[in-house]
């Protein structure tokens, strides 16, 4: 069987008049209309929508759509102590844009940063959960270093607080935690730093933890990817089609999440060439490992687009499962 | 030498922001929302009068979004519901469904029209080919290459009928060409078929991206001049330029147009100081980093006025005209 899953955020606005509009409750609330109480109501409203969605469509394994995260790396750095908010600059090679985190001093835990979101997501859904922590080597890489000047101590540093976020999180239920490395594909020469940071954050964590890889290539990652100390690897096969041989003849010890309906695109994928990359998949790999994925997370995407890529997902995985007698 | 100058956009006076909000509720006709972008344009015009820069925009007021403006007035194109693209902003990302092609010329009334109300030169506004297609879902080319080509030959066309209506200035803004370095040689081909024979000087502004990644090669893209962002990162990104030195004329962005803030006439002197180390000062230009549709209209005069005072003091002590 194969199952489902998504990589974390979600479009937090829709077309629906009806629904609790956190654009304009932001923006009133910018503009003093409205109190801390009233914005935070707008937001557990559409949390809750966006869990809601992911369950009708039918995905095994949620997250909350990250909808309190302006971005990876700002919803970390303003709970680490040693750290600015800086200008905005582009989002790998999206059209997004983030306010890039200045280290100005030595580093340290301040306070938990998705604790208390992994709650409300727990308390709120009937589906499995995963809790998602923005790797250190990309954390590190999406940041302006004015302290350390070496990638390397940074970075394992930063993997110690989010050890403890980690650990914390498992106290509080999570079963699952994602560690989002993309900066790694374009920096394999940076993968044993990556490997000793991901031990790092998953000392002494029994969850599950998964490392994901989007945006770009895993070939020169390998053989190295092998032996993380993560139970899954997740790859976009679509940024980089090569990537999907390469994870189904190099992981026989872990599971593997394949991003296969393209998250950056309009274009819905056809019924037939995803039974045909699934059919491709799980002659190589028991379905029983393998989670089918959109390629990154969602907000690329207007909402349409994405509940409906959601749907096609889970529909299309589920008559593979019951054409495969499952 | 040091003319002012600013990105394109500027902010929408609120009666426009209410009328394009009933527009878009069909409460108010076309003819309506035209005649207030056009009164919104005369101000924008007087502001910068006013102020004393140099070289004008109109100011962007009938567009809501540099791409899907272009988008919604070309065959082949639909558009999409919002996506976000940084904070609490977000814009309507334009699907190619299909060719593109120009249906009638998009740009020209507006820039007659601003170019009829003074004497100084204002500048023809367009997005570039590159940007257009990164900014855009694909669901129809099977190449990004396929895609930028077909729209380098409909800007081409938009750009030719600005020059003939006289345009001095042509500024085809490229934000997204720092995206991937590794398809520059696309921008840099798609580009040379815009600016093919203008008669016009012609701009291209680019932001947010690093710099150092496209340059020395983004000194081949057909144009005259690059109008690049500064103040934001604090001149970080200035060392670049040394070497090899910058051939092109140069727009800096002295002011931060993403901060609330007003900057000090020293700091912008400080700032024009710093880029006249590092590039001719016959070839330099003075602007705020970005448009300025994101400030309220009072920011975006003070940021202004700052910035031309910052240049009168410059040009003072240096002797020049």
């Amino acid at each position: 069987m194969l199952k489902t899953t998504v990589v974390g955020s979600y479009p937090k606005i829709t077309e629906d008049k009806s629904a609790p509009n956190l654009r304009s409750a932001l923006n009133r609330f910018d503009q003093k209309k409205i109190s801390e109480e009233d914005l935070e109501k707008v937001y557990q409203e559409t949390i809750k929508r966006v869990i809601k969605e992911q369950e009708e469509a039918g995905v095994n394994l949620i997250t909350d759509g990250q909808i309190r995260w302006d971005d990876l790396v700002t919803p970390f750095a303003r709970n680490i102590q040693g750290f600015e908010i800086g200008g905005l600059i582009r989002f790998f090679d999206n059209n997004v844009y983030y306010r890039r985190p200045i280290i100005k001093s030595k580093l340290g835990f301040k306070e938990y940063s998705t604790v208390e979101q992994f709650r409300f997501l727990k308390q709120n859904s009937k589906t499995k959960i995963k809790a998602v922590l923005t790797g250190p080597f990309t954390f590190a890489k999406m940041s302006q270093d004015e302290y350390y000047n070496d990638i390397d101590k940074l970075t394992l540093e930063l993997a110690e607080i989010l050890n403890k976020e980690a650990k914390k999180l498992e106290q509080v239920g999570a079963e699952f935690i994602q560690i989002d490395e993309p900066s790694l594909c374009s920096s394999p020469e940076k993968i044993d730093l990556v490997k000793q940071a991901t031990g790092i954050i998953t000392r002494d964590v029994k969850a599950k933890t998964y490392l994901y890889l989007y945006f770009g290539g895993i070939k020169d990652l390998l053989p190295g990817l092998f032996d993380f100390p993560v139970d899954g690897i997740g790859v976009d096969v679509i940024s980089k089609p090569e990537n999907l041989d390469l994870i189904l003849d190099s992981m026989p010890d872990k599971e593997i999440i394949l991003g296969c309906l393209n998250a950056r695109n309009t274009r819905l994928e056809k019924e037939e060439e995803l039974l045909k990359l699934f059919e491709r998949a799980s002659k190589k790999v028991s379905s029983s490992k393998i989670y089918i994925s959109p390629s990154c997370g969602l907000e690329f995407l207007p909402h349409k687009s994405a509940f409906m890529k959601l749907k096609q997902m889970a529909q299309v995985v589920e008559k593979f499962n019951r054409s495969v007698g499952g | 030498m040091l003319l002012t100058t600013t990105v394109g956009s500027f902010p929408k006076p609120a009666y426009l922001v209410k009328a394009r909000n009933l527009y878009a509720r069909k409460k108010i006709s076309q003819e309506e929302l035209e005649g207030l972008e056009r009164k919104a344009t005369k101000e924008i015009i007087q502001l910068q009068e006013d102020v004393g820069l140099d070289i004008l925009v109109h100011g962007e007021m009938e567009r809501g979004d540099m791409v899907t403006y272009f988008a919604e007035r070309l065959e082949g194109f639909e558009i999409s519901g919002l996506v976000r693209s940084y904070g609490n902003r977000y814009y309507n990302k334009p699907i190619v469904k299909g060719r593109v092609k120009r249906i009638s010329p998009v740009t020209l009334e507006m820039f007659q029209y601003a170019q009829n109300l003074t004497q100084k030169p204002v500048k023809g506004m367009l997005t570039g080919p590159y940007t257009i297609c990164d900014w855009s879902f694909n669901e129809y080319f099977d190449t990004r290459r396929d895609l930028v080509l077909n729209l380098a030959e409909v800007i081409h066309q938009e750009a030719l009928d600005l020059d003939k209506a006289g345009a001095k200035y042509i500024q085809i803004d490229e934000p997204a060409i720092s995206t991937r370095p590794d398809e520059l040689d696309l921008a840099i081909e798609a580009m040379k078929i815009v600016t093919q024979g203008l008669k016009a000087k012609t701009i291209s502004h680019i932001c947010y991206g690093d710099f150092s990644t496209i340059y020395p090669k983004i000194l081949d893209l057909a144009v005259d001049q690059l109008d690049l962002e500064f103040a934001n990162g604090d001149f970080a990104n200035l060392d670049i330029f040394r070497d090899p030195p910058f051939s092109k004329e140069i727009a800096v962005g002295v002011v931060d147009v993403h901060s609330h803030v007003i900057e000090t006439k020293e700091k912008v002197k400080n700032n024009i100081k710093k880029a006249l180390e590092v590039f001719p000062l016959e070839k330099v230009y003075i602007d705020p980093d970005c448009g300025l549709k994101t400030r309220t209209l009072e920011e975006a005069k003070a940021k202004l006025r700052v910035m031309v005072e910052a240049v009168k003091e410059i040009k003072d002590e240096r002797g020049i005209k």
